[in-house]
């Protein structure tokens, strides 16, 4: 796709101009073509630095040698042989997806319940809500980490699922809460309350008029919920044990043990995972787009 | 008698504002009432209180002779047309249509037939399967209407349901509104800001401001018979006077022991109000005088000589001669507006009537010729210091 400037002094690029537009002096053009890879430059520079990391462990899991080295000497597929070959890393995998899985669910029928009773109280009491809600947020999560241990070790939930799962949905509730709150102050309250109007009680109005009608919503408060979930690591490390810890806690613990490709192998298939997620996402919220805007 | 929908005192607030405020009314079986008032009286509060998307702060919402003020919106046995029409973007037409059907527990092939029957009505049979985004407004009217009345309301209630389309739509639809009314007889409350519409409509029209319902009645005594100012001005646009007592009852007012003397200093005038107790000296009297009642002629050398032969001779002290006041002026503009004319006439001290005239008889005037003004004493409405009306 071609870089257009503003049309002033954009006026040599191929084909688009519209007639006759007062040809542009050598000098300006040349000022602005200068600004212009400058910034190009400058956005280049940020995304190679923010992308390198990533590069650097994939081109590693790669590796033939037990080293964790860059460049990598040699090319195979050994690490990934070994992860799959081990139990400890399935199991890890396993846990990673039960707790995304779990955190999806409450996260989103927690945030999407928030928002639809937020939007019935207004004014100062629904400020006061949205403080409350993006809280956690706002704590260090091994403040929050910690207390959660201890209050989940009073009922005995400590290194159990719920434990990981509500340990999540602190994090990921709030970014639901927002994202539904965001798609319902695009829906017109006014269908909901004409499904009321026909009879249907506030459970099947939901369900018959507000959820297909932001439905784009409720998939990327889930999406966001599942990904938080896989990522997490601070507050999992103090609620998880050794039968429910996630992937990102098993590679903190064999870090401390050895530096091998091993480590690299499991983060980019954590990093796999999240892009297939979004790129899911994308596709499907392109196709909503596709198929409302006809 | 009571009626399909009685509303009896009720109050609605919004915090510290009240927007609606004690408030009755009945609307009977089989008629269409209209709600009227300017955007901001509370006449889709009013509607919406039916309708149970607000909750009264005091009074009852009665329907069908059922109280139903405490009652959730699905419980109660009305329909509601929106402004917007909020047809379900995710459903089709057909759907739409047999949404309450639906919700009642209606099965499938049933609610089929019964959407089509309603579409049919509404002459939209062939769109039954197309998503309502594709419809233009009075497709879309026409279906929210069918959806409503699929559910078999106690009362259709539609909120201005005609004021999102240009007006030759909307003039088609307020037919066909009516004859559908006609037709099934049920009842209907409707709320507009617009008197025509209302006018066009209603059986009986309930005119609104400030919360308050001002007036009740058929639309032809409404107009011919306000209440008050606020009626008068809202159902048309008219010319209002400023003037004041200076004179009571039992002065020689000339026509009779019960007028009091009205002096309205831009016009010159000086004009008996039968107005029994009702006005004393020095009270503020507004005159309405309508544009249709003012005739307008070509002034003629001090005297002048009338469009309809009458009321030619020369005014007296008042400013009046044989019971029809008398006024000159300067034409200051003249606006063709289609089928009539209108004439702004100024009076002196900036003050401006306007007359309307068919354009088949219209006098021939142009902006800056003098013209002579008259008007039968008794076409004229007076409204007293609290704007109520001073009847005879």
């Amino acid at each position: 796709m071609s870089e257009s400037g503003p049309r002033t002094d954009g006026g040599t690029e191929t084909g688009t101009g519209t007639g006759a537009a007062p040809a542009p002096t050598g000098r300006r053009l040349g000022g602005a073509a200068v600004g212009r890879w400058l910034f190009r430059a400058g956005v280049g520079v940020v995304f190679a630095f923010l992308l390198a990391p990533i590069a650097v462990v994939v081109a590693t899991s790669f590796a033939e040698t037990g080293s964790l080295t860059f460049p990598p000497k040699g090319l195979s597929l050994r690490w990934y042989g070994e992860f799959l070959g081990s139990s400890r890393w399935r199991r890890a995998a396993l846990n990673s997806l039960v707790a995304a899985g779990g955190t999806t669910v409450l996260a989103t029928v927690a945030g999407t319940t928030a928002a639809l009773g937020v939007s019935d109280l207004g004014g100062s009491r629904e400020a006061a809500v949205l403080g409350l809600a993006v809280l956690p947020l706002l704590v260090p999560g091994v403040v929050l980490g910690s207390s959660l241990l201890v209050f989940l070790g009073e009922f005995d939930l400590q290194q159990t699922y719920m434990a990981v799962v509500a340990a999540h949905s602190l994090w990921a509730t709030p970014l639901a809460f927002s994202v539904v709150r965001a798609a319902l102050s695009r829906f017109d309250p006014r269908l909901r309350e004409a499904a009321l109007d026909l009879g249907a009680s506030p459970f099947r109005a939901f369900f018959e008029v507000v959820a297909p009608n932001i439905r784009s919503g409720l998939f990327a408060a889930a999406l966001i919920a599942f990904v938080v979930s896989l990522q997490e690591f601070i507050m999992t490390l103090f609620v998880s044990g050794p039968d429910t810890r996630t992937v990102p806690v098993l590679a903190w613990n064999s870090l401390r043990g050895s530096l091998d490709p091993l480590v690299s192998v499991v983060s980019t298939l954590l990093v796999a995972a999240v892009v297939v997620a979004v790129a899911v996402g994308a596709a499907v919220a392109g196709l909503e787009r596709l198929a409302t805007d006809t | 008698m009571t009626g399909v929908v009685e509303l009896d005192g009720i109050r609605v607030t919004y915090g510290d504002v009240t927007a609606v405020e004690e408030l009755s009314l009945s609307v009977r079986d089989g008629e269409l009432f209209c709600l009227l008032g300017p955007s901001g009286c509370g006449k889709t509060t009013t509607l919406r209180a039916v309708a149970g998307f607000e909750s009264p702060a005091a009074g009852r919402v009665v329907l069908g002779g059922r109280d139903v003020t405490g009652l959730a919106p699905y419980d109660r046995g009305c329909a509601t047309v929106f402004q917007d029409w909020a047809l379900f973007p995710n459903k089709t037409v057909a759907e739409n249509v047999a949404f309450g059907l639906k919700m009642a527990g209606v099965p499938a092939e049933r609610r089929r037939e019964r959407a089509r029957e309603q579409l049919a009505t509404v002459e939209m049979t062939d769109h039954a399967d197309d998503p309502p985004g594709e419809l233009s407004g009075g497709q879309k009217q026409r279906v929210a209407l069918a959806r409503s009345l699929a559910v078999d309301p106690e009362v259709l209630l539609l909120d201005e349901p005609l004021s999102n389309l240009d007006k030759r739509l909307r003039e088609t639809m307020q037919l066909e509104i009516k004859e559908i009314q006609e037709r099934l007889e049920t009842p209907m409350l409707y709320v507009t800001h617009d008197q025509e519409e209302a006018f066009t409509l209603a059986d009986r029209i309930g005119i609104m401001n400030d919360g308050e319902l001002v007036q009740v009645g058929a639309p032809r005594t409404v107009y011919d018979d306000p209440v008050d100012r606020f009626v008068e001005a809202f159902l048309g646009s008219t010319n209002f006077l400023s003037g004041r007592v200076v004179a009571g009852t039992g002065a020689d007012t000339g026509v009779g022991p019960d007028a009091v003397a009205v002096e309205f200093p831009v016009a010159g005038l000086r004009t008996p109000v039968p107005a029994g107790d009702d006005l004393a000296v020095g009270d503020d009297v507004t005159a309405s005088v309508r544009p249709e009642v003012v005739d307008l002629a070509p002034a003629v050398d001090g005297a002048a000589a009338s469009t309809d032969g009458g009321a030619a001779s020369e005014p007296d002290a008042t400013g009046h001669a044989d019971g029809r006041a008398i006024l000159a002026g300067t034409v200051s503009e003249v606006v063709y507006r289609g089928s009539n004319v209108r004439h702004h006439v100024a009076v002196g001290d900036g003050a401006e009537l306007f007359v309307e005239r068919p354009v088949t008889d219209a006098p021939g005037l142009a902006a800056g010729d003098a013209a002579r003004l008259s008007w039968d004493v008794t076409d004229a409405y007076h409204f007293g210091p609290d704007g109520a009306r001073v009847r005879p």
